[in-house]
């Protein structure tokens, strides 16, 4: 019986369908992953935004406005869904997940970011990314650089150029591959991004006390 | 003066909540009979459709490796088995064989993704044969690559969307280290296609070391052919297997014919249980209206007037009733949709639930017989109520 279904379900594997929603950035396995960026953390909540939702074309406008370029090529658009993880101790928000997209030079980024409820990076953390040098940027020595930062320090960033404002904090970011500088700007612009979303989503929602 | 309908549409306003009850009954039946009838249609169109969608009614694969996304899945991509993609010479030789198109699959564990690495699959498709295969496959962005290239990539769309790769890009083949340019990026299918990376197959079997060997071949074999027959031809080369979508349809036709029987067994009972609910509702109304119709049979109605009056009021419960059951269905077809696809063993892309207007005229005359069966007891006790006795009824 099981060898006569079993060319049945391969096949059925090929005849699967997929969603045909715009793809966002979850983490690959939430119920893990929150544990290990939120050690004491007694349980999370996932929500779902998206641009479109939040505010539409206006709010769309405003978002690469502060990123600081349009945002290009078939998959940033308005209506990708973002996940939200929202980690509490008890009754308390210990802090944030935010998850974005980011292209790199051989494939997409995955750009993570764990923050506390002012918005400071906790951790960062690449669930993805493609390069025979993609391991160092995955590193621990390369993620904890980003510790204490916030959207303030980013936003003079210029992620057309690379260029970091003489007196960023950025400047001591070190790239852990001095040849890949297309990804090492990539990784740059994928935490921008995901600084200007949660604070669209989460943190300008809080200081308006909704 | 006022109509028979108009008599019957006032008898049925007397008692509101009983006929609002009945009504609730027929639209619930007819729901259900218009919802199964429409997944009967819309089912087998969508699996043909898939079926259609890849391009070939058959597939050979090496003996004892059923076929390689079945593989990927049960042992995580170290299972494959091959073939001799020299094969394809020979297979081409039958009068059945319309086109034919050699596939390999390849897999890598990519260390960079997630916490301990994910799998990535690879397609290795032949530029000559498998686009002419897949005509009905559109492009996002560019086209297929040159039938001589070699460090070329295609892919689905959500690849792309996963990869954030456009047309011109590079694509790097994990642990291989393997640059591939971007040649084009496919519009969403619905179906796996979306989801695979395609590669010369001659650029993935130097990349893996399979010079020459294929996991699949797949044949599109002519209208005019005997597909048993030649499936059966097929099992006549050496350590072959040979995976039919007409047996595969057939097979998944089988298992969502148990799911159908149980359904229509339930609209089977909702129908009977509303033909009783007419049938009563009717009936109570006729035996409350005993002396009223009597008095009518006394100033001159016939006893076919008196059974056309009740057979009306049947006529409209069923007809209001079908009405809003169809109106319900095309409504939640959406609903019944998702709650088929949770329970069905394989659930294909597109519209399950398929509602035309010959599917609802059909519910619509199914469900006024059946009403109209059902008001013939009541319309006959009715009609041969006999006056005096009536009137008398009253008096006591």
């Amino acid at each position: 019986m099981f060898n006569k279904l079993l060319p049945v379900l391969g096949v059925l594997m090929m005849l699967q369908t997929s969603g045909l929603g715009a793809v966002g950035c979850d983490l690959n396995e939430p119920d893990r992953d929150v544990k290990r960026f939120f050690s004491e953390m007694t349980s999370y909540k996932t929500e779902y935004f998206s641009v479109k939702k939040s505010g539409g074309e206006k709010l769309y406008e405003l978002v690469q406005q502060r990123y600081g370029a349009k945002f290009k090529g078939l998959y940033e658009t308005i209506d990708v869904p973002y996940t939200v993880y929202t980690v509490l101790i008890g009754k308390t928000v210990v802090g944030y997940i935010h998850g974005v997209n980011q292209k790199g030079k051989y494939g997409g980024l995955q750009v993570f970011l764990a923050l506390d409820p002012k918005g400071i990076i906790i951790q960062q953390y690449f669930q993805k990314m493609t390069g025979s040098y993609a391991g160092k940027f995955r590193d621990r020595a390369f993620s904890s650089q980003f510790a204490g930062l916030s959207l303030a320090d980013f936003i003079g960033y210029d992620v057309n150029t690379g260029k970091i404002p003489p007196k960023s904090k950025l400047n001591q970011i070190i790239n852990p591959v001095p040849a890949a500088v297309d990804d090492f700007s990539a990784a740059l612009s994928g935490i921008k991004k995901n600084l200007i979303l949660m604070n669209i989503f989460v943190f300008s929602q809080k200081e308006a006390g909704k | 003066m006022i109509n028979i309908y108009q008599v019957a549409f006032k008898n049925l306003l007397r008692k509101k909540t009983r006929s609002a009850l009945t009504i609730v009954g027929i639209a619930l039946s007819a729901w259900v009979l218009v919802s199964l009838f429409g997944f009967n249609n819309g089912y087998e169109h969508s699996l043909n459709r898939d079926i259609d969608n890849l391009g070939y009614q058959m597939i050979v694969t090496a003996k004892g490796c059923p076929y390689e996304a079945a593989t990927l899945m049960l042992k995580g991509g170290t299972g494959l088995r091959y073939l001799k993609e020299n094969l394809t010479n020979e297979i081409i030789k039958n009068r059945e064989v319309e086109k034919i198109t050699p596939m390999l699959m390849q897999v890598v564990l990519d260390p960079n993704k997630g916490e301990s690495g994910g799998l990535a699959a690879f397609l290795g498709v032949d530029p000559a044969t498998y686009p002419a295969m897949k005509s009905f496959l559109k492009f996002q962005e560019g086209g297929w690559f040159k039938p001589d290239s070699q460090k070329e990539v295609v892919l689905g769309y959500e690849a792309a969307e996963l990869e954030q790769r456009e047309v011109g890009d590079i694509y790097l083949i994990p642990e291989k280290n393997i640059e591939l340019k971007v040649t084009g990026i496919l519009k969403r299918t619905g179906t796996q296609d979306d989801g695979t990376i395609f590669v010369p197959i001659k650029t993935l079997q130097q990349a893996f070391g399979k010079t020459g060997q294929v996991t699949g071949i797949g044949i599109k074999v002519s209208k005019d052919a005997d597909i048993a027959r030649f499936e059966d031809k097929m099992y006549n080369l050496p350590d072959v297997q040979v995976v039919s979508l007409i047996q595969v349809k057939q097979t998944i036709l089988n298992l969502v014919g148990t799911a159908k029987v149980m359904v229509l067994s339930i609209a089977i009972i909702a129908i009977v249980i509303a033909l009783l609910g007419v049938i009563n509702t009717v009936l109570m109304s006729v035996l409350e209206r005993y002396q009223e119709i009597g008095i009518l049979k006394s100033i001159g109605a016939m006893p076919l007037d008196i059974f056309r009056m009740v057979w009306t009021e049947t006529l409209i419960l069923c007809g209001i009733g079908s009405l809003v059951g169809i109106v319900l269905a095309l409504l939640l077809a959406q609903i019944s949709d998702l709650m088929i696809r949770r329970i069905i063993p394989y659930a294909p892309s597109g519209v399950l639930v398929q509602v035309d207007l010959s599917l609802m005229m059909f519910t619509l005359l199914v469900m006024v017989l059946i009403g109209l069966l059902g008001g013939i007891y009541p319309a006959w006790r009715a009609a041969n109520i006999r006056p005096l006795e009536a009137i008398r009824a009253e008096g006591e």
